[in-house]
C-alpha cells in the first residue's frame, strides 16, 4: 500500500467529476473504489481526503448530494454531477490536456533538438 | 464567484453543526459498512473484513476533523471559541470586570463626548452648499489697528467685477431691526444682502420663495424672507404667512417667503431683506460694514487670490489716500473665520481627555498583568496542552478587546450624557452650538476608540502571557519566587502619574484664571444692578435732524424719571452702554488741549463712553478730581467731559486735568466741538472684567445724539423679581419701544467668563478623573508586589527585619514611583502650559507655586495609595507567609 502514489487533491477534484460523469449519481465509497479501479490500483484514495475534497466540490456547487439507497438496500450518501460541475469537467479536462501535451512536448526524447 | 459561493456555504454551515456532525457520521459509518461487505464477498472473515475496512478508511476521527475544518471556517469558529471563554472569565470575575469597565468608560466616555463636539464645531463642513469653497473677506487698516473690519461696498464691487473667478460673490450686513406691530416690540438680528445671497449658500425656502434679482430694484425692495423660527414664534406657524406684513424700524415689508427650517446664515438671523443703499454709502471708501462670501471655483486655490486681493487694495488705497499705506484686504475659508477660536481651546480638552484615555489604558494593562501572573497556570496547562503562542496571544487580545467593548459601551452611555451636559452649561454664543448632539459619530467613534484601546492595553499582557514557558509554570508553587524586574508595570505607573500631574497642573491653572476673573474687583459695586438695552430706530440713511435727537433724549429723560418713581428701585441712570458685555466704542485720533507732546501725539484705544448724570454716583465710582456731569450740562450748554485716571496720568501725566479740552477729531475741517473736562473718576473695568484699566473718558449723554442707549437700574431688593415689572411700565408709554437684553450684573458677569467657566469645568473634570485613575494604577502596582513578594517580605521578618523596615520597603518602593512620575510630569507640563497659555489670566503658565503646590499634593496622595498595601505588608505574619508555599 506504502508505494502506491497518494492523490494529490486538484486531481482527485477532477477525478471525482470524471467518475460521476461516466457512472452517474454515486456514493463516496463507490467514487473511491472506482478511482482506485480505474488506476489499476496504481492510486490509493486516502478517505481523509477524499470526504473533504466531495464537500468541497459541493460547496462550490459542483456536485450535489442526497441520501439514497445502495444494491443492498443500505442507506449511504449519493453524489451527482450539476450542470456547473459538467462545465467545470469539460475545462478542466481540456486544462489538463493542454497541460500534459506542453510536458510531454519537454520529456519527449531530443526531437526538435535535431 | 464560485469562491464566494463556497464562502457562503461555509458560513451557512456555521449555524447547523450538529446536524452535519449526524451527517458525516452516518455517511462514514456507510462507507465503512459497504466497504466490509465488499471485502466479505470477496472471502474474507466477518472479523478479517472489518479489520481491512477500518485500516483503509485510516482514523476516522482524523477523517472527521479534516471534513470540519472544510465544511466551516476555522479562523472564525476559533474566533468564536475566544469570544465564549472572554465572556466566560469576565462573567466569572465581575469585580475585575466592573473596575475595568468603569475605568475604560471614563477614558472613552470623556474622549468620546469631546470628539463629538470638536467634530461638530471644527471638522464638518459649514452646513451650505459647498462650503469647503466658500471664503470671507476682512480689511486692515491703520485707521483702527485693533480689529478686523469688514469690507466697503467699492471693495466689493471690485472683488465682483474684477478679474477674479469667483463662482458666485455676495455682500450682506448685519444689522439690528425692531420689529413692532405684533405682541411686545422686540429687536430682531436681521441681515439685508445683496443678490446672490441664498445662491450662494445653496439656501431654499420652506415656503413662498427666496429673494430674487426683481427684489432688488428700487421700489420693489420692501418685500422679506423670515426665519422658520420667526415664523413659529412670531406668526404661530400660520400657513398664510405670504403675503402679510413685516414692520421693521416703522419701514412695512411684505413677508415673501420662509428660509427652510436650519437655514441659518449668518447665525441668529431672523430675516432676510433686499440690501439697497444710498449712492452715498456706495461710493463711501470708509464705510467698513459688508460683510462678503465668495465662492472660489473647483480647483481655484486661496494663495493665488490673495495676490489679486493685493493688486485690488493697492488699487483702492491710491484712490483714496486716506485708506492708508497698509490697507490690505484678505481672504480666509468660512469656516476657518468661524471656529478659529474656538478650535485651540477645544484641542486642548481633546488632548485632556485622550490623557485620561491614556491613563486608564496603562491601568488596565498593569490590572491585566497581574491577573495574568494569578492565571500564569491555567495559561501554562493550555500551552502543554497543545495551544500555541499565537493561539495566546490571540485569546487575551480577544479578552481585552471584549473588555474594550464592554467599557465603550458604558462609555457611549457617558458620552451622550456629557453632551447633553456640554449644551446645557456651554455659554449660548458658542460658535456651531446647535449643530452639536450626540449621533451616530460619536457611537462609531467610541466603538472604534474601545477597540484600539483593547489592543493597546491588552498586547503587553497578551504576549507575556504567550511567552510563558509551561515548564517553569507548572513546576512553581502558588507564591512562587519573583523572576525577572516589574520594570514595564513600572514604568506604566509612572507614565500615569506623569499623565496625571501634567492635567492637575493646566486645570489647577485654569481654575486661578476663573478664580481671578470671578473675584476680582471691577472697581464699582456690581450687587443688585439689571441693565436694559433700548435699541433706537436705526437711522444710518436717513438725515438726521434735531428735533429727531432732542425728541430721543427727551424721551430717554422721562423713561429715566419714570423707572426712578416706581418702588424698590434705588437709583437709575442711562448710558450708551452695558456694563460689562464686552461692547465699547473705541477712538483714534484725539485732540488733547495742553496735553504732553510724546504721548498724546497717538491716542489710540481710547474708550469713549456717554453716561448721563449720577452714573459714577450709582456705580460707587469715586471722583478724584472736580464732579460729575449734572442736570444743567444740557444740550444747548457748552459741552463737557470726563475722563479716568489712567488717561489723565497717560496723556498728561496729572490728574489735575480739569479744565483742559479734548476734541475727537485732529482734522481742523472736521472738528467736532470742543469738550471741556469736568473731572477725573477712578479706573473701573466696566467694558469686561479681564481687561486691564484703559484710558477711557465720558460725554455727556444728553449732550449728544447717540445711536445706543441703555437703563442701568440700581434695585433695593432681588433685581430679578423688578425687571418685568420696569418693562411693563416702560411699554405702558412707549408701546413701540424694543426692550431686551433685560439682565441681572451678576448673570452678566458670569457670562462673560462664559467659555473660561465651561473650560475649567470640563478640564477640572477629566484631572480629577485621570488623577484618580493613576493614583489607583499607584495603589494597584504596589499592591500586586506586596502580594508578590508575600514569601519574601516573611523570610525577612523571619530573619529580623522589624514592621518598620517593611513599611518603610514598601513605601520607598512606591514613593519612587511617584517622584520619577512627578519629575517627568514637571518637563511635560512645562511644555503642555504653553496650549493654555492665551486662555489664562492673573496666572503665569509657569507659575512655581501652582508647580510645587502640584507637586506636593501628587506626593501626597500618592503616600496614601502606598500606605494601604505598606500596612498589609507591615502586617504579614511570617509563619503564615512561609507555610503558604
Amino acid at each position: 500500500m506504502g508505494d502506491k502514489a497518494d492523490v494529490w487533491q486538484g486531481t482527485l477534484a477532477l477525478m471525482v467529476l470524471k467518475t460521476l460523469q461516466a457512472l452517474g449519481p454515486l456514493h463516496g465509497y463507490g467514487i473511491a473504489r472506482r478511482i482506485e479501479q480505474t488506476s489499476g490500483d496504481l492510486l490509493a484514495v486516502n478517505y481523509g481526503t477524499l470526504y473533504p475534497a466531495l464537500l468541497k466540490l459541493e460547496q462550490e456547487g459542483y456536485i450535489s448530494s442526497e441520501w439514497g439507497t445502495s444494491d443492498n438496500n443500505r442507506k449511504a450518501k449519493y453524489y451527482k454531477l450539476t450542470r456547473a460541475g459538467r462545465k467545470q469537467l469539460d475545462k478542466e479536462a481540456r486544462d489538463w490536456e493542454q497541460t500534459t501535451e506542453i510536458l510531454a512536448r519537454f520529456l519527449a526524447p531530443g526531437k526538435e533538438s535535431a | 464567484m464560485r469562491p464566494l459561493r463556497a464562502l457562503f456555504m461555509r458560513l451557512a454551515a456555521l449555524f447547523s453543526k450538529d446536524r452535519q456532525e449526524r451527517e458525516v457520521a452516518a455517511e462514514l459509518e456507510a462507507h465503512l459498512q459497504l466497504h466490509i461487505e465488499d471485502n466479505l464477498r470477496a472471502g474474507m472473515s466477518a472479523a478479517e473484513a472489518r479489520r481491512a475496512a477500518l485500516m483503509k478508511l485510516g482514523g476516522v476521527e482524523q477523517t472527521k476533523e479534516n471534513y470540519r475544518d472544510r465544511r466551516g471556517l476555522p479562523p472564525l469558529e476559533t474566533f468564536w471559541q475566544d469570544l465564549r471563554y472572554a465572556a466566560r472569565m469576565l462573567r466569572n470575575n465581575p469585580g475585575f470586570t466592573a473596575i475595568a469597565t468603569i475605568t475604560l468608560a471614563l477614558g472613552i466616555g470623556a474622549n468620546t463626548a469631546i470628539f463629538s463636539i470638536v467634530n461638530a464645531v471644527v471638522l464638518r463642513p459649514l452646513p451650505y452648499k459647498d462650503s469647503s469653497r466658500i471664503v470671507t473677506f476682512h480689511t486692515k487698516t491703520s485707521m483702527f489697528p485693533a480689529f478686523t473690519l469688514p469690507l466697503t461696498w467699492p471693495a466689493f464691487e471690485e472683488i465682483r467685477s474684477q478679474s477674479i473667478p469667483f463662482e458666485e460673490a455676495t455682500a450682506y450686513w448685519e444689522t439690528d431691526r425692531t420689529l413692532t406691530g405684533r405682541d411686545q416690540p422686540e429687536v430682531l438680528p436681521v441681515t439685508a444682502v445683496s443678490t446672490g445671497f441664498f445662491e450662494e449658500l445653496g439656501g431654499s425656502a420652506e415656503q413662498g420663495r427666496l429673494l430674487s434679482e426683481q427684489d432688488h430694484a428700487p421700489g420693489q425692495d420692501r418685500v422679506a424672507v423670515i426665519s422658520d423660527s420667526l415664523w413659529r414664534t412670531r406668526f404661530a406657524g400660520d400657513p398664510a404667512v405670504i403675503g402679510r406684513q413685516l414692520i421693521l424700524d416703522t419701514e412695512v415689508y411684505t413677508v415673501i417667503g420662509v428660509a427652510a427650517k436650519g437655514f441659518a446664515f449668518p447665525e441668529g438671523s431672523e430675516a432676510w431683506l433686499p440690501l439697497s443703499l444710498t449712492p452715498e454709502i456706495q461710493r463711501n471708501q470708509m464705510f467698513f460694514r459688508f460683510n462678503v462670501l465668495g465662492k472660489l471655483r473647483k480647483g481655484q486655490r486661496l494663495e493665488t487670490l490673495e495676490a489679486q486681493l493685493g493688486a485690488i487694495a493697492e488699487r483702492l488705497a491710491k484712490e483714496n489716500p486716506r485708506l492708508g499705506k497698509d490697507y490690505a484686504l484678505s481672504a480666509e475659508p468660512l469656516l476657518e473665520s468661524r471656529v478659529e477660536d474656538a478650535r485651540q481651546s477645544y484641542l486642548v480638552l481633546l488632548a485632556a481627555a485622550t490623557f485620561v484615555l491614556l491613563i486608564a489604558c496603562a491601568n488596565l494593562t498593569s490590572l491585566l498583568l497581574a491577573r495574568g501572573w494569578g492565571r500564569r497556570r491555567e495559561m501554562a496547562l493550555r500551552a502543554a496542552l497543545g495551544a500555541s503562542p499565537g493561539r495566546l496571544r490571540r485569546q487575551g487580545l480577544v479578552e481585552s478587546c471584549l473588555l474594550g467593548l464592554l467599557g465603550g459601551a458604558a462609555g457611549i452611555a457617558l458620552a451622550a450624557g456629557l453632551v447633553q451636559v456640554f449644551l446645557a452649561i456651554a455659554p449660548s454664543d458658542t460658535s456651531r452650538l446647535n449643530e452639536i448632539s450626540a449621533d451616530w459619530t460619536l457611537v462609531w467613534f467610541a466603538l472604534g476608540s474601545s477597540l484600539v484601546s483593547g489592543v493597546v492595553f491588552g498586547l503587553a499582557p497578551a504576549r507575556r502571557a504567550s511567552r510563558m514557558d509551561p515548564n517553569d509554570a507548572l513546576k512553581e508553587g502558588t507564591g512562587g519566587s519573583v523572576k525577572g524586574t516589574p520594570l514595564f508595570g513600572n514604568a506604566l505607573v509612572v507614565v500615569e502619574v506623569a499623565l496625571g500631574f501634567i492635567l492637575l497642573i493646566g486645570s489647577t491653572l485654569m481654575m486661578q484664571t476663573l478664580a481671578h476673573l470671578l473675584h476680582q474687583n471691577p472697581g464699582f459695586r456690581t450687587d443688585h444692578l439689571l441693565t436694559f438695552d433700548l435699541p433706537q430706530r436705526s437711522n444710518w440713511n436717513r438725515k438726521d435732524s434735531e428735533g429727531h435727537a432732542a425728541g430721543q433724549i427727551a424721551r430717554l429723560k422721562d423713561m429715566v424719571a419714570q423707572v426712578r418713581r416706581l418702588p424698590g428701585v434705588e437709583d437709575v441712570v442711562a448710558s450708551d452702554h452695558g456694563i460689562l458685555d464686552g461692547m465699547y466704542f473705541e477712538h483714534s485720533g484725539l485732540q488733547l488741549e495742553g496735553a504732553l507732546p510724546e504721548s498724546s501725539a497717538v491716542t489710540e484705544g481710547v474708550i469713549a463712553r456717554y453716561i448721563s448724570p449720577g452714573y459714577f454716583r450709582m456705580l460707587g465710582l469715586p471722583l478724584v478730581r472736580g464732579r460729575e456731569f449734572e442736570e444743567l450740562d444740557a444740550r444747548s450748554a457748552h459741552k463737557v467731559a470726563v475722563v479716568n485716571e489712567t488717561m489723565a496720568r497717560q496723556f498728561w501725566g496729572t490728574l489735575d486735568v480739569v479744565g483742559k479740552r479734548l476734541n475727537e477729531s485732529t482734522d481742523a475741517k472736521e472738528a467736532l466741538e470742543w469738550n471741556e473736562i469736568v473731572g477725573v473718576v477712578a479706573d473701573a473695568r466696566d467694558v469686561g472684567i479681564q481687561d486691564q484699566a484703559r484710558p477711557e473718558y465720558f460725554l455727556a449723554l444728553f449732550q449728544w445724539d447717540v445711536g445706543s442707549h441703555y437703563l442701568i437700574v440700581r434695585t433695593q431688593a432681588n433685581p430679578d423679581a423688578l425687571a418685568a415689572t420696569i418693562s411693563r411700565q416702560i411699554w405702558a408709554s412707549y408701546p413701540d419701544q424694543p426692550l431686551t437684553h433685560v439682565m441681572t450684573l451678576s448673570k452678566t458677569i458670569a457670562e462673560s467668563v462664559g467659555d473660561q467657566r465651561l473650560h475649567t469645568v470640563l478640564l477640572g473634570v477629566f484631572a480629577g478623573v485621570g488623577l484618580t485613575l493613576a493614583l489607583l494604577g499607584v495603589y494597584g502596582v504596589v499592591s500586586y508586589s506586596v502580594a508578590r513578594r508575600r514569601q519574601e517580605i516573611g523570610v525577612r521578618m523571619a530573619l529580623g527585619a522589624g514592621q518598620a523596615t517593611v513599611l518603610r520597603m514598601v513605601m520607598r518602593q512606591g514613593l519612587t514611583l511617584v517622584a520619577c512620575g512627578t519629575v517627568i510630569g514637571v518637563a511635560g507640563a512645562l511644555a503642555a502650559v504653553r496650549l493654555v497659555a492665551s486662555e489664562l489670566y492673573g496666572v503665569k503658565s509657569t507659575d512655581p507655586w501652582t508647580f510645587l503646590a502640584g507637586a506636593a499634593l501628587i506626593l501626597m496622595v500618592g503616600c496614601l495609595a502606598c500606605w494601604v498595601p505598606a500596612r498589609r505588608a507591615m502586617r504579614v505574619d511570617p509563619m503564615v507567609a512561609l507555610r503558604y508555599e
